[in-house]
């Protein structure tokens, strides 16, 4: 054995034992949980409990219009969630990347204070704001804009609304991140080259900042689609999203935690599957481009 | 013809720091010309503005006739090569040479000729689908030139363009960029803070210090007739001595030369300058023009001597670099290593040696030297 072999050996050693308690804390609180739930969703419900039967009836009983609408209201969300935090994170991720270091920190600070409040009373405090009775309304009466207060609250829009608000912070902070490493001169080469501003955005920062945005969407887009407590607590009681389905199911008596079980791990591959085509896609733009420059070099020579 | 008038051009940044005061200048059509100080000069500025990344406080800038000074960098004839190239790193080198004609959305043959035909003049035809990180500096540093001629500019800027490049390259593309500037055949305005590169590229150059031009002219005339201590100083090396005229001929003039501590020697000038007598100036004497000598040597009636005492000695291959005690001052002698001067060979520290040159070679500047300088 070289001393090179040695080194790496001593590194390696000295890494496992750095990354055990992390994995440790993985296996138990993450892995076996989640086997666990695959094990339960094959098994038989009972009214209060579980027996241990095997059957597959939890996963044909998803195939129902029912619990199909709420996992297409829960996309929906999911989508509207993610594009409006995107349109109106980006601006402000923007500016702050192009602020001075000074403002930047400060910046930064006012969009995670939000994080201090506790995430139940923020929404409580929604609840409030929008309510018949409450300060939006109230605002908007005295203005004369509007003679009935309007009833957003127990609607998919009061939900659309406080999700926006809850994940904003989680689409501008990657975003920034990403934006911030942008080479602003790249701007002035793009605009020296004859593009205007718009021109200029889209063709170099846009693409430059795909990064930021792609980190923005999945941070946003996946706890988005199994939200449970906005929808709980602000949404309406005729559209049912799949989170909260999952919530009855466990708690609500007739129990049937094998159902919410198939339910979960129907939604985890669902997201892994978008994840993973989104990431080729990704990846497979890039490697045509590069393929179609190759062909056009072919042609010319 | 279209050339570049600034007139009365200032820049203050934050209401009070004045990075252009006052600069008024015409560059000829065609003429590469360089903007030469160092860093905080405001050279940049006045190139940002050319380019129309600032707006001048004051002042106008005119391409032919046409007023730019408040049209946006996308609308003007003038297209600029980067400190730092700044190369779009999500395109590769096809895509970055092609991005003006793709924003002007012509039709792709076209574009794919000509970028070809650009990347041709750069010689990078052979790298078109690499990304700028897979390239090398001098590579980048064409296809920087190529995205920028392409729009067939009527004028080319050129920040610093040699700066992230090591010497060897930098020695190379100095020659490359002379050879496109000569196809090309439109104005090149290039701006460096190394002197060398400015004298070696210009047709003409400004020497900038504190947002002012200090001197403009050709590189030979700037190097052999500094108007200012700044400029003697700043290109090339020089020494420069504190004197006072004590009379005037024909066709030289008559110097005493301050030494420190009370020391004076006298020195004669050549050069054309009419001062009063017992006026106060600062001679300005380039190391090279000064030959150095162990035996008096053979005088001319044109030649100025020295004596003094050999205090360093820097050998740097094809010359060396003595410094030598006149008295109080430390002067500088470049010697070329040409085996026909035998006689200093082997000069050796604390030897007594000759400094002679010709009288055309004590140049006059009309500023009493700063001691602290």
């Amino acid at each position: 054995m070289d001393n090179t072999q040695y080194v790496n050996q001593q590194k390696n050693k000295l890494s496992w034992l750095l990354a055990t308690p992390t994995l440790v804390w993985l296996i138990i609180f993450f892995f076996i949980p989640y086997l666990i739930v695959v094990i339960y969703s094959f098994l038989t419900p009972t009214i209060y409990d579980i027996k241990f039967a095997f059957t597959t009836e939890a996963y044909r009983e998803i195939w129902n219009w029912n619990y199909i609408k709420s996992f297409l209201i829960s996309l929906r969300l999911a989508f509207l969630t993610t594009f409006f935090s995107l349109i109106l994170g980006y601006p402000v991720a923007y500016f702050i990347a192009r602020s001075s270091a000074k403002m930047k920190n400060i910046l930064l600070f006012l969009i995670i204070i939000p994080f201090w409040t506790n995430f139940i009373i923020r929404i409580f405090s929604w609840r409030i704001f929008l309510s018949p009775m409450g300060a939006l309304n109230n605002f908007l009466i005295n203005l004369g804009i509007i003679n009935e207060p309007l009833l957003i609250l127990r609607t998919d829009l009061a939900v659309l609304i406080v999700m926006v608000y809850v994940y904003l912070p989680y689409m501008i902070l990657p975003l920034y991140a990403g934006i911030e490493k942008i080479d602003f001169t790249l701007i002035n080469a793009a605009m020296d080259l004859g593009a205007n501003r718009w021109q200029s955005f889209k063709k170099v920062t846009l693409p430059l900042s795909k990064e930021g945005i792609f980190a923005g969407i999945i941070l946003v887009f996946i706890p988005s689609l199994g939200m449970y407590v906005v929808p709980h607590l602000v949404g309406s009681q005729d559209s049912l999203y799949i989170g909260q389905i999952i919530a009855y199911k466990i708690k609500d008596i007739p129990r049937n935690w094998p159902f919410a079980s198939a339910l979960s791990l129907v939604m985890l591959l669902f997201v892994a599957v978008l994840m993973i085509i989104l990431y080729n896609l990704h990846l497979k733009q890039q490697k045509l481009k590069v393929e179609e420059n190759v062909q056009n070099q072919k042609k010319e020579i | 013809m279209e050339n570049i008038k600034i007139k009365n051009v200032t820049k203050i940044f934050d209401g009070y720091f004045k990075a252009v005061n006052n600069v008024s200048l015409e560059i000829n059509s065609g003429e590469l010309f360089s903007f030469l100080g160092p860093s905080g000069c405001g050279k940049t500025t006045l190139l940002r503005m050319i380019a129309g990344f600032e707006v001048p406080t004051t002042g106008q800038i005119l391409i032919g006739d046409e007023d730019i000074t408040f049209l946006p960098p996308y609308k003007r004839p003038v297209n600029t090569v980067f400190q730092n190239f700044s190369l779009f790193p999500h395109m590769t080198v096809f895509e970055n040479v092609a991005f003006g004609l793709k924003i002007k959305k012509l039709p792709k043959d076209e574009i794919k000729d000509r970028v070809f035909e650009m990347l041709k003049v750069v010689k990078m035809e052979s790298e078109v689908n690499k990304f700028p990180s897979q390239i090398s500096g001098g590579q980048k540093q064409r296809v920087a030139i190529a995205r920028a001629l392409i729009n067939k500019p009527k004028v080319l800027l050129l920040d610093e363009p040699l700066a992230a490049l090591d010497l060897k390259l930098r020695q190379h593309m100095l020659i490359e960029l002379q050879n496109i500037h000569d196809v090309v055949g439109i104005t090149f305005i290039y701006v460096t803070h190394d002197q060398s590169e400015a004298i070696s590229i210009s047709d003409r150059l400004a020497v900038m210090n504190e947002g002012k031009i200090i001197q403009f002219g050709t590189p030979d005339e700037i190097y052999e007739k500094p108007k200012t201590i700044f400029a003697a100083n700043f290109i090339g090396d020089t020494n420069l001595i504190s004197a006072e005229v004590i009379a005037k001929y024909d066709d030289y003039i008559a110097l005493k030369c301050d030494a420190g501590n009370g020391d004076v020697f006298e020195i004669d000038s050549a050069v054309p300058f009419n001062p009063e007598i017992g006026q106060k100036l600062t001679v300005s004497l380039r190391p090279e023009k000064i030959a150095i000598s162990r035996t008096p040597p053979e005088m001319k009636d044109d030649f100025n001597l020295v004596e003094g005492t050999v205090e360093d000695i820097l050998y740097y291959g094809s010359h060396t670099h003595y410094i030598v005690r006149v008295g109080n001052l430390r002067i500088r002698v470049f010697d070329q290593h040409k085996r026909v001067y035998v006689d200093k060979t082997g000069l050796d520290w604390e030897e007594k040696v000759y400094l002679y040159w010709h009288d055309t070679d004590t140049h006059l500047i009309d500023e009493v030297l700063n001691e602290s300088l």
